[in-house]
């Protein structure tokens, strides 16, 4: 069930970021599909997330018709940033901490997106480091309240039960 | 699954699926960068998976959209709709004028032995979907091969040449902008018939290459689809030139900005047949 539903999420987030950056140009700065795995790799398991980050990589190849593996290299990389960045800093109640880490796992899946392009010899637009990295600060920062917001509302469930 | 075992196990484990994981994919690219000929089945599938859920959401966008404007949002109409009859009356009579001109010109062709100049058939499209990428450029529209959409066919809008289509669903096509890294259009410069390549860049602009420094190029003149790469039909209007600059070899370095805007596209028509009419002029 649970392989289902990372299948399924993988590929809606996908869907999503195409329905709304056909429809507000900001959200193609917002990488959801970085989010959805940062979010196994934080609450799920960090191998899961490897394979989330494959996965929507190789999905998001098929939507831009580029070869298969350009994202999902970069995405993997940004899964395993993330999960052990994650345990290996002190992230509680540190939002720079946080987006520090956001930030830097997508600027590494952009980064390893343009020397591949340049092994592959494609050549990549300039344009893309730039908009890259301002993907990078939009996407940390939407990380970093979405997930405050989620830590909020775990700490009142635990309590709740307790 | 994962907390079971211990965290050393468990890293070790997570970096030994890492590295698996990354290999596949190299050698994934690798496999397809050697053979690039034929269409991806994991890629048409998830094109052929994502056309009931964007259409779904271009009909509600739309639905949503026209409710508003048509229903709601009707401030100033009264005023707009009687400068428009106003526009219209004059347009009417603008559009007799043209109705000459055209007669005119159709007789005058037949006296040149010339053919029709549009006799193929165009098949309206929307766009659903754009790719989430600045180096993409490409668009989802809502046609497929079940409509007669076919790789390569020819898609344009009001102002000009779009694209191509890349990769064809049953209901949906992906379509490769004209900005487009990998895109090239063959070309001639308006005035002087000058023929040449169109190649995107993936920025704003593109590259005009090919045209000799010996070929007067002015800015402001524009380019038009010389028919010869056998994908577009001759003549269509493809972009306008905006910067001409002396190459380092024998030819200039001419930038070209689209007519059509690709950023906002909405609807699109696409070619269904375009082969054996006006690019009949390439070599065979």
């Amino acid at each position: 069930m649970k392989y289902i539903f990372l299948a399924v999420s993988s590929f809606l987030a996908i869907v999503a970021q195409m329905i709304a950056g056909e429809n507000f140009v900001l959200f193609n700065f917002l990488d959801l599909a970085l989010l959805l795995t940062a979010y196994w790799a934080i609450y799920r398991s960090r191998t899961q997330s490897l394979f989330v980050g494959a996965l929507t990589g190789l999905l998001l190849d098929a939507a831009l018709g580029w070869h298969l593996g350009y994202n999902g290299f970069g995405r993997t990389l940004a899964a395993f940033v993330i999960g052990h960045s994650w345990k290996r800093f002190n992230t509680a109640d540190q939002p720079w901490v946080r987006f520090s880490i956001f930030a830097a796992a997508s600027c590494i899946n952009s980064m390893s997106i343009y020397l591949l392009f340049w092994f592959m010899q494609r050549t990549a637009s300039g344009i893309f480091l730039g908009a890259s990295l301002l993907q990078a600060v939009i996407t940390a920062g939407v990380g970093v309240a979405l997930f405050a917001a989620m830590d909020t509302y775990r700490r009142i469930q635990t309590d709740r039960a307790h | 699954m994962s907390s079971e075992l211990s965290p050393r196990v468990n890293g070790e484990r997570t970096v030994a699926v890492l590295i698996a994981l990354l290999v596949l994919q190299l050698a994934l690219l690798s496999l397809q960068i050697e053979k690039p000929s034929g269409t991806i089945l994991f890629r048409s599938w998830t094109l052929a998976a994502q056309a009931p859920v964007l259409s779904l959401s271009s009909q509600a966008a739309h639905g949503i959209s026209d409710l508003w404007h048509r229903y709601v949002w009707l401030v100033g109409a009264r005023a707009e709709n009687e400068s428009l009859r106003d526009a219209v009356n004059r347009l009417s009579l603008l559009n007799k004028a043209y109705e000459q001109s055209r007669l005119e010109n159709v007789r005058l062709r037949r006296l040149l032995a010339l053919s029709d100049p549009l006799p193929f058939e165009v098949l309206g499209a929307r766009v659903t979907g754009r790719a989430p990428s600045f180096l993409a450029n490409l668009v989802t529209i809502d046609r497929g091969s079940r409509q007669g959409v076919r790789v390569d066919s020819p898609v344009l809008s009001g102002e000009g040449i779009v694209g191509r289509v890349l990769l064809v669903s049953a209901d949906q096509a992906q379509v490769q902008l004209i900005s487009n890294p990998d895109a090239a259009i063959g070309v001639m410069l308006e005035h002087s018939r000058t023929p040449g390549v169109l190649s995107g860049t993936g920025d704003m602009l593109l590259e005009l290459n090919y045209i000799g420094d010996t070929n007067p190029v002015a800015v402001g003149e524009v380019v038009l689809s010389s028919g010869l790469d056998g994908i577009f039909p001759k003549g269509m209007s493809v972009g306008r030139v905006v910067e001409v600059a002396r190459g380092k070899g024998v030819f200039q370095e001419i930038r070209v900005e689209p007519l059509v805007d690709l950023i906002h596209l909405e609807e699109v028509a696409v070619i269904l047949d375009p082969k054996g009419h006006e690019t009949s002029s390439r070599m065979p």
